[in-house]
């Protein structure tokens, strides 16, 4: 429902932007907005103007406030239980003080124990939350962009965000447009609307009316797109968040955040556990009353079964396991916005990638040339370091020369030290690209330039298609002059009657054509970028020294050149992409890239980096190779798929579904930004939990949308680094990959921490029903089980965070998201019925043994609660003829929490180290391995001994010095859960697939 | 043995491949009888701990007693609720309780009773070696005006009720000096406070305790008190105070454990 409403609304949008600017004249323009093309506004009318309708920039999505942040940290998870276990303490106190003022305030301490409790680990998680998003403010102070504007008669350089209706703007090659515009004048301008319309071709604009629609239409320049070239004045028709992208971005605003999947699975798992607690809260209270209790007995009863249910500290664990997680991925650059998203990354099993810049390097680098009639392969990785190709023969010399010469581009001068790769450069992509290869190829262009001195030269232009300089030569001797060209290959080829082919000059006949064109189809074909290269030495007698060349008149020859060679430019992947994509699909990953380029340009990164893999075929390969028409060839015979943003415009989601269903290998190409939405939106049909990158505006309802938006750190806008969930600080593809195995583990071992952590659970509940059904005194106090749940477990349940993989998780599909719970049955029963009931027998064979060994026999013991907790009676008979004072055997009573406690804290060692592994053996995983999980059982130990030894004498906390033994009664227990354990995983590698596996895998 | 192991071992094997073979059923069956089994071997686990444990325990005397150092003092008859011990003088039925009680708790120390034990001593303790453990006799006679003998209602109808102030049994106690209980009462109206036997004193003879089971027929010595209101009709009401005094090993100041060594209770009387 929601994703249909939210294409439905995008594409309103669009038609809904209702401007009729373009279709004005200059002059209904200036009426229409108070304005003067000449001299420009006022600036008292433009402050007006700017108070009236408000900075020209996007409102940032509205942040939650911080008190609301805080409140829901205070009621979420299990704090309700416990709000309403403190309620009830207080009430039950409030009913004894009216019974008996003098009553003691033991209820009052533990309700509010529980209520800080709540509000301890409540300001933890929100100080954990506010940590992690105080990474993002770093990002987001950008510096303002600047608008050349015409006020008062003069031109003045004001941020843009101070722009009003009205203004008359400046824009030049190179300048982001600063609002939307109407343009006024305009020389050469283009403009790249990429992030509007997702056509990558820079577009021509002219102040000509040339479309109904005001995004078709040539004298209109939305905001945030770049000025390519050229110059404009415009007027400004738009501001701020009425401009095209700012009615998208707003959109981003207005697609709900849908719940994390961990949120999901911990939901899951707290109504488990709380229906747990308050199911069996529920039955031994009506147990308790029929039993002929009262009710206030009954209600402090409920109260301890709810908190030996619920564990306490395992929320805020899980946000310190999170947190943990997000610093690890910080380190290998994925920024996590949001904590959850650490495990979102984890259970991905479809992304949809960007390709420029994320899975390609951002820049055009050489990749292929052709002379001697061979094509070379051209070193494409980050450095260039490893050029291999044959460099001996004497056209790779004047290949070089001409590559060198006929090039404006120039490095940005002081960067002496800086890598030549890195090395800023004045110029187009291309042009770049060449000076870049060439300073790797031959060392100093610059210095090169100045011993070849350029004469004259006609600069690149779309009509010609070609670029031409004429230089002087090096040579001394040599007083002829160079003329050096370069272009889209037909058109050089036309101007050649010669080629050179080592080093000497052949006619161009009809084979060497051939070979041309199969070398330039060759290179196309895969999306490469080609430029012919040709040149021609002038003769002294027509061109002397003295010549003066005259570009307007071209005196100088523009044909009968002699061809030298080709060379292809591409984006090249980034080096560590194809690996990344394997170990995606190794991880049940499906990756699936969506950009604005070419399909034949997207189809071979994609092959290059592996999305389509080197043996899989489209619908329209298969159709080639069996000379059948497309129509005819069955679909599923095609693994790979390629999808224009045109053929995605027709589509019904249906087909889309279709499309998404049957091709493992997809690839979008010359698609909007908004319909990357309608990708995310399909995928998601699937349910599949989908990761999308994005880096413009016009991205952000997609990011929003996706389960997990990753915003690029480098390339990526304020607005899509808002609407993501994680920022990708090297806009690297396979930082998200890292990222997705640090998710799975996370995922793997937050099920250890919560099986370790609901294990004890039952020996916390145990002493309550046992309390309630056989009249024993109290095993353990519900401020003990506190200690243990907030205490001696806490670090514990941390380090299994730090516990590494039992296996290749990249190996394995990425878990469903319904099928696949966090808490499944296995892992709920094992701990409960399994672990837990061992670790409450071992404690109560201690609890036993304290009250057997002080004089209380297990029989005697039985049906004593209400004598035992009678106040009045001071002289109760032990086994042995003894009589004990009401405090003396709320000593012991105490003794035996302590005990009970010790033994908890000893069987939770052994539950803590079969944790380390669900299938493996322990030993297998090596003990010693995981550091933290021994700093983890030396806390609990430590704790412990503070509490009995150091805390002993503080009445309030329940604690006694218990006799050393004692600490030793539960350790077989322990013994034999380890052994137990080991037993189970052994069973389930020799057995897998059998019953046991099914029922005691968790 | 050995045999028997491997046997089951094969049978376990067996039970293994047949449960990955057949799913569904089977698996429900196979999972009640693993639980049958698990839970059974549990609690034949636990039964044979608590067994062994128990028999590492003396049927005689505790392992340890240091929880319990030092006596509690307890009252007798017992209230209701509280140490709040209230009558009304013309009332019967409102004290009959009491007297019932009383009545009860003398029982093993009628003279009928009494007969088989020893006359022991005064001043020493009665150190025992057994095997055969006797305990010493506890006259009636000492509690004089409260030992119901001359006054079956102890005093109550007289408005001079009687309370017993016995000291709680521990195992091996020795106390050191002269122990006597010492009552004192505070009230506004005077009333007269009268100890049994006379002092308060609490024979040395009477210890040590050697357990239930070795010394089942001890008695444990007894101290009265007695207040006189006097039968002038108003409503009186006293608050009396005993604890322990004279032996420097029984401790009588405790902030928490207001019953060790002492006992405090209240007496109303109504016309």
């Amino acid at each position: 429902q929601t994703e249909v409403k939210c294409t439905a609304l995008l594409i309103k949008t669009k038609d809904g932007y209702h401007v009729d600017d373009h279709k004005l004249s200059k002059e209904e323009l200036e009426t229409k907005y108070g304005t003067n093309i000449i001299t420009g506004l006022s600036s008292a009318r433009a402050a007006e103007l700017l108070a009236q309708h408000g900075p020209n920039s996007l409102t940032p999505p509205k942040e939650t406030p911080e008190i609301i942040k805080f409140l829901k940290q205070m009621v979420g998870g299990f704090s309700i239980l416990l709000w309403i276990g403190a309620i009830l303490c207080w009430i039950a106190y409030g009913i004894q003080y009216s019974h008996d003022q003098s009553s003691s305030l033991d209820n009052v301490y533990l309700g509010s124990v529980l209520a800080l409790v709540v509000i301890l680990t409540g300001v933890f998680a929100y100080y954990q939350e506010a940590k992690s998003t105080n990474i993002m403010s770093s990002f987001q102070k950008m510096i303002p962009q600047q608008a050349l504007v015409i006020r008062d008669s003069e031109k003045k350089t004001i941020p843009a965000d101070q722009l009003v209706v009205g203004d008359i703007v400046e824009i030049k090659g190179g300048d982001q447009v600063p609002a939307d515009v109407r343009l006024l004048s305009t020389q050469g301008c283009k403009v790249d609307n990429s992030s509007v319309t997702g056509e990558s071709e820079p577009q021509a604009r002219s102040c000509e009316f040339t479309h109904e629609s005001p995004l078709e239409t040539k004298n209109i320049a939305f905001f945030s797109t770049t000025c390519l070239e050229g110059t404009a004045t415009a007027m400004v028709i738009n501001t701020g968040d009425r401009t095209i992208i700012g009615q998208i971005a707003s959109l981003a605003s207005r697609v709900e955040d849908s719940k994390t999947p961990i949120a999901i699975e911990i939901e899951h798992f707290v109504h488990i556990v709380a229906g747990v607690a308050v199911s069996i809260g529920i039955i031994f209270f009506i147990i308790a009353v029929s039993m002929k209790y009262y009710v206030l007995d009954s209600i402090i009863f409920l109260i301890g079964i709810i908190v030996a249910n619920v564990p306490e500290g395992l929320l805020a664990t899980v946000t310190v396991t999170l947190s943990l997680t997000a610093k690890r991925m910080a380190k290998k650059n994925c920024l996590v916005k949001n904590l959850e998203a650490v495990e979102t990354l984890g259970s991905t099993s479809i992304i949809c990638s960007d390709k420029t810049g994320t899975l390609t390097q951002n820049r055009m680098t050489v990749a292929h040339l052709w002379f001697d009639h061979q094509i070379f392969v051209a070193d494409t990785s980050e450095n260039h370091s490893n050029q291999v190709f044959d460099q001996s023969s004497a056209t790779w010399a004047s290949l070089s020369k001409i590559i060198t010469l006929c090039n404006r581009a120039e490095f940005r001068p002081g960067q002496e030290s800086v890598p030549i790769m890195k090395k800023i450069v004045v110029g187009d992509a291309s042009e770049t690209a060449l000076l870049k290869f060439s300073e790797v190829m031959l060392g100093n262009v610059m210095d090169i330039r100045k011993r070849n001195r350029k004469v004259a030269e006609i600069p690149f232009n779309s009509t010609n298609k070609f670029q031409l300089s004429i230089h002087e030569t090096e040579d001394p001797d040599d007083k002829r002059f160079l003329m050096v060209m370069k272009g889209a290959p037909e058109r050089i080829l036309e101007k050649c009657s010669t080629i050179m082919v080592n080093g000497q000059e052949q006619p161009l006949d009809r084979s060497t054509a051939e070979a041309f064109h199969t070398a330039y189809m060759e290179l196309g074909g895969i999306g490469e970028r080609v430029l012919g290269f040709c040149h021609l030495y002038l003769p002294t007698d027509e061109f002397p020294e003295t010549y003066s060349f005259d570009v307007e008149t071209m005196n100088f020859p523009t044909s009968n050149f002699c061809f030298v060679g080709l060379l292809s430019m591409i984006d090249p992947p980034r080096s560590t992409v194809p690996d990344a994509v394997t170990k995606c699909r190794s991880a049940g990953i499906k990756v699936i890239m969506v950009t604005g380029d070419h399909p034949i340009t997207a189809k071979a990164i994609a092959k290059s980096v592996g999305i389509i893999s080197a043996n899989s075929e489209t619908v329209e390969d298969i159709a080639k190779r069996l000379n059948l028409p497309v129509e005819q060839v069955n679909k599923q015979d095609a693994k790979a798929a390629v999808v224009t943003g045109m053929e995605l415009k027709d589509m019904s989601p249906e087909q889309l579904d279709e499309i998404l269903a049957n091709h493992s290998e997809i690839v979008f190409a010359r698609t909007s930004p908004q319909q990357k939405l309608i990708i995310v939106e399909g995928c998601q049909r699937q349910d599949a939990v989908v990761a999308v990158t994005g880096d413009g505006v016009n991205d952000s309802p997609a990011l929003k949308k996706a389960d997990i938006g990753i915003a690029m750190g480098i390339a990526g806008s304020d607005a899509a680094r808002n609407a993501a969930d994680m920022v990708l600080l090297d806009d690297n593809f396979a930082s998200i990959v890292t990222g997705v195995e640090e998710g799975r583990l996370i995922f793997d071992n937050l099920k250890k921490t919560i099986a370790y952590t609901l294990t004890k659970n039952i020996a916390e509940l145990c002493p309550f029903l046992i309390y309630i059904i056989a009249g024993l005194p109290l095993p353990i106090g519900t401020i003990t089980i506190l200690f243990i749940d907030l205490g001696t477990d806490i670090i514990p349940s941390i380090a299994l965070a730090y516990e590494k993989a039992e296996s290749d998780i990249m190996n394995r599909k990425p878990r469903h998201k319904k099928k696949d719970r966090l808490v499944n049955a296995p892992l709920a029963l094992y701990s409960y019925l399994h672990i837990g009931l061992m670790q409450a027998l071992g404690a109560f064979i201690t609890y036993f043994t304290v009250y057997a060994q002080h004089g209380f026999l297990p029989s005697t013991i039985l049906n004593l609660r209400v004598e035992w907790e009678n106040d009045n009676v001071n002289d109760l008979e032990d086994s042995y003829g003894q009589e004990w004072t009401r405090y003396q055997r709320k000593y012991l009573e105490w003794t035996g929490y302590t005990a009970f406690f010790v033994s908890i804290m000893i069987q939770q060692i052994a539950d803590l180290i079969i944790r380390k592994t669900r299938r493996n053996s322990t030993f297998q995983q090596g003990l010693f391995r995981n550091k933290i999980v021994w700093v983890g059982i030396a806390s609990q130990i430590i704790i412990a001994l503070i509490l009995s030894y150091g805390l002993g004498s503080i009445q309030a906390l329940n604690f006694t010095m218990i006799r050393p033994q004692y600490w030793f009664v539960a350790v077989p227990h322990a013994v034999l859960i380890w052994v137990y354990d080991e037993v189970r995983k052994l069973f389930i590698r020799l057995f897998p697939g059998s019953w046991w596996d099914k029922n005691m895998y968790y | 043995m050995a045999k028997l192991g491997i046997l089951a071992l094969r049978w376990l094997v067996c039970f293994f491949t047949l449960a990955s073979l057949h799913t569904g059923k089977h698996t429900q069956c196979l999972i009640l009888l693993f639980y049958l089994v698990f839970y059974g071997f549990l609690a034949a686990l636990f039964s044979f701990t608590m067994w062994a444990m128990l028999q590492t325990l003396n049927d005689d005397i505790p392992k340890y007693r240091d929880q319990i150092p030092s006596p509690g003092l307890m009252v007798f008859p017992k209230p209701v609720s509280a140490l709040d011990f209230s009558f009304s003088l013309s009332d019967s039925e409102s004290y009959q309780g009491y007297i019932d009680d009383l009545k009860k708790f003398l029982k093993p120390y009628g003279l009928e009773e009494q007969k088989n034990l020893t006359n022991c001593t005064s001043g020493a303790f009665f150190d025992q070696k057994g095997p055969e453990y006797t305990a010493c006799q506890f006259p009636l006679a000492l509690l004089e005006a409260c030992s119901g003998v001359d006054d079956p209602t102890f005093g109550y109808q007289e408005g001079k009720p009687c309370i017993l102030v016995k000291m709680n049994r521990i195992i091996g106690l020795k106390p050191q000096g002269q122990p006597r209980i010492d009552c004192i009462a505070k009230s506004e109206s005077t009333a007269f406070l009268a100890t049994y036997p006379a002092n308060g004193t609490i024979d040395l003879k009477y210890f040590p305790y050697y357990g239930k089971k070795l010394h089942g027929s001890y008695l444990q010595p007894l101290v009265a008190v007695q207040l006189s209101f006097g039968s002038d009709g108003d409503a009186k009401e006293v608050m009396v105070e005993c604890k322990i005094d004279g032996s420097p090993n029984l401790k009588t100041q405790n902030d928490r454990d207001k019953f060790l060594g002492r006992v405090a209770f209240k007496i109303t009387m109504h016309a």
